[in-house]
């Protein structure tokens, strides 16, 4: 059923935009309660408007907009707050999230949790020497959110408790199994990592590392097997990192 | 009123102006065809001539008909100096409105991997080259002040550092004549990151 909608005020971020006819902007946020939408921001691009260096992504914003079925009409927007200016790096790395984002994120599914995970990560790329943690716990709950929970406790088919100092294979569909190194290539994952990354505790360098390297096996294959590009754009910065 | 084929098709062909909608677009044929047919055939001849001939400057990636552009191959400019910008419209305004006297490198766009646009489509392949082996002394970064922008600026900027080059980022802020009150909180947010040194 088509309904009117009116939306006032509501926090969100802009994840992408693009020109849309002569003047305006079509945007794909992402709103607190509303999830991911799409609205246009009419002249939004004319030379005094004052959505202009608004409307970009990584700004808090509270946005009111109106609108029936798809395409909604944004009304207002204003800053939200404090402004963390993203710079270098972390814009890139930025973009990845939104990318993510625009990945997994079907319109108009509510995730009030995760657009707080979102806000908090992008303060924290912002900030942190290093984004990889933090990137990885919003990774991870972002599968979780959509449908792909990584199972991190047990093993897919037995059920038992995963150990720490096992080895495993990671199915991205079903889960992890004993690593058995004559079945399996590579050398696994071990179950220290996987507790790590679902106790949220990734500080140590093997782990983090492993954990990369589950994520983004599970990431490529739940994103229809398509490789995000943003990720290239960072990636060059530690060369000697095997990102 | 139904026009005519041709008529039709000149008016849609118009349509592809920005800013022409089908009113105004009937407007100009109209006004071509009674009072302007000279100036007309004139246009017409300039923009095969030009769809035609205009290409891109093998060194800075603006348009030109020539292999190299009058502002590549002008013997009075620094070369020691080079601006990057996103557009040639970008280039045109900074010749025209700064005193500036370096070369330019043009993008014809900014890194917006969402969009599909990386370094290779950016033509960063060739500015490596020319940073690499032209003696440049400063890249002066001067990409649009959005956030896809500063991503650009930032990531050439430690293309540029890396090989021993400076990389400089035009100002930005309040806009001159601008009241603060009225200006939009990103470029406030800026404007205070960047603040520098009253000179006395
Ligand atoms: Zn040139």
């Amino acid at each position: 059923m088509i309904r009117t909608e009116r939306i006032d005020l509501e926090p969100a971020f802009v994840l992408h935009s693009r020109r849309y006819r002569e003047t305006s902007l079509l945007i794909e946020a992402f709103g607190h309660d509303s999830g991911r939408l799409a609205v246009v921001a009419r002249g939004a691009l004319r030379p005094k408007s004052r959505m202009r260096g608004l409307l970009q992504p990584f700004i808090p914003l509270l946005i009111s907009w109106r609108g029936r079925g798809e395409l909604a009409t944004l009304t207002a927007a204003e800053a939200q707050g404090e402004i963390v200016p993203t710079q270098g790096s972390a814009t890139l790395i930025g973009f990845y999230v939104n990318e993510l984002l625009l990945h997994f994120l079907h319109r108009h599914d509510p995730e009030p949790d995760l657009f707080e995970t979102y806000r908090r990560t992008l303060q924290r790329i912002a900030l942190e020497e290093d984004p990889e943690p933090s990137l990885r716990i919003f990774e991870k709950r972002l599968l979780q959110a959509t449908g792909y929970a990584l199972q991190l406790e047990r093993e897919a088919k037995s059920g038992a408790r995963i150990v720490p100092d096992a080895r495993y294979i990671y199915r991205p569909d079903s889960g992890p199994e004993p690593w058995d190194p004559r079945r399996h290539s590579g050398a696994g994952i071990s179950g220290e990592t996987l507790l790590a990354l679902s106790e949220e505790r990734l500080s140590k360098r093997d782990t983090l590392r492993e954990a990369k390297q589950l994520m983004r096996r599970v990431i490529f294959a739940h994103s229809g097997e398509k490789t995000l590009i943003s990720r290239n754009l960072w990636r060059r910065r530690r060369s000697s990192d095997a990102a | 009123m139904s026009a005519s084929p041709l008529i039709a098709r000149l008016v849609d062909a118009l349509r592809c102006l920005p800013g022409v909608g089908p009113k105004t677009a009937q407007r100009m044929a109209f006004h071509l065809l009674e009072r302007n047919r000279d100036a007309a055939r004139e246009l017409s001849k300039v923009l095969e001539e030009a769809m035609v001939r205009i290409g891109r400057c093998e060194s800075c990636r603006t348009f030109s008909e020539d292999p190299r552009c009058p502002v590549c191959t002008a013997r009075d400019r620094d070369p020691r100096l080079l601006c990057v910008v996103e557009t040639p419209a970008d280039m045109a305004a900074i010749e025209s409105v700064t005193g500036y006297r370096g070369m330019f490198f043009v993008l014809m766009g900014h890194l917006s991997p969402l969009d599909g646009v990386g370094p290779a489509e950016l033509g960063l392949d060739r500015f490596q080259k020319r940073i690499e082996s032209e003696g440049i002394d400063e890249v002066v970064l001067a990409t649009s002040s959005t956030v896809e922008g500063e991503a650009t600026a930032h990531y050439l900027a430690e293309m540029v550092r890396e090989r021993g080059i400076r990389a400089t980022r035009i100002a930005q802020g309040v806009p001159m004549g601008g009241e603060l009150e009225f200006v939009d909180g990103g470029t406030l947010a800026r404007a205070i990151t960047a603040r520098r040194d009253v000179d006395v």
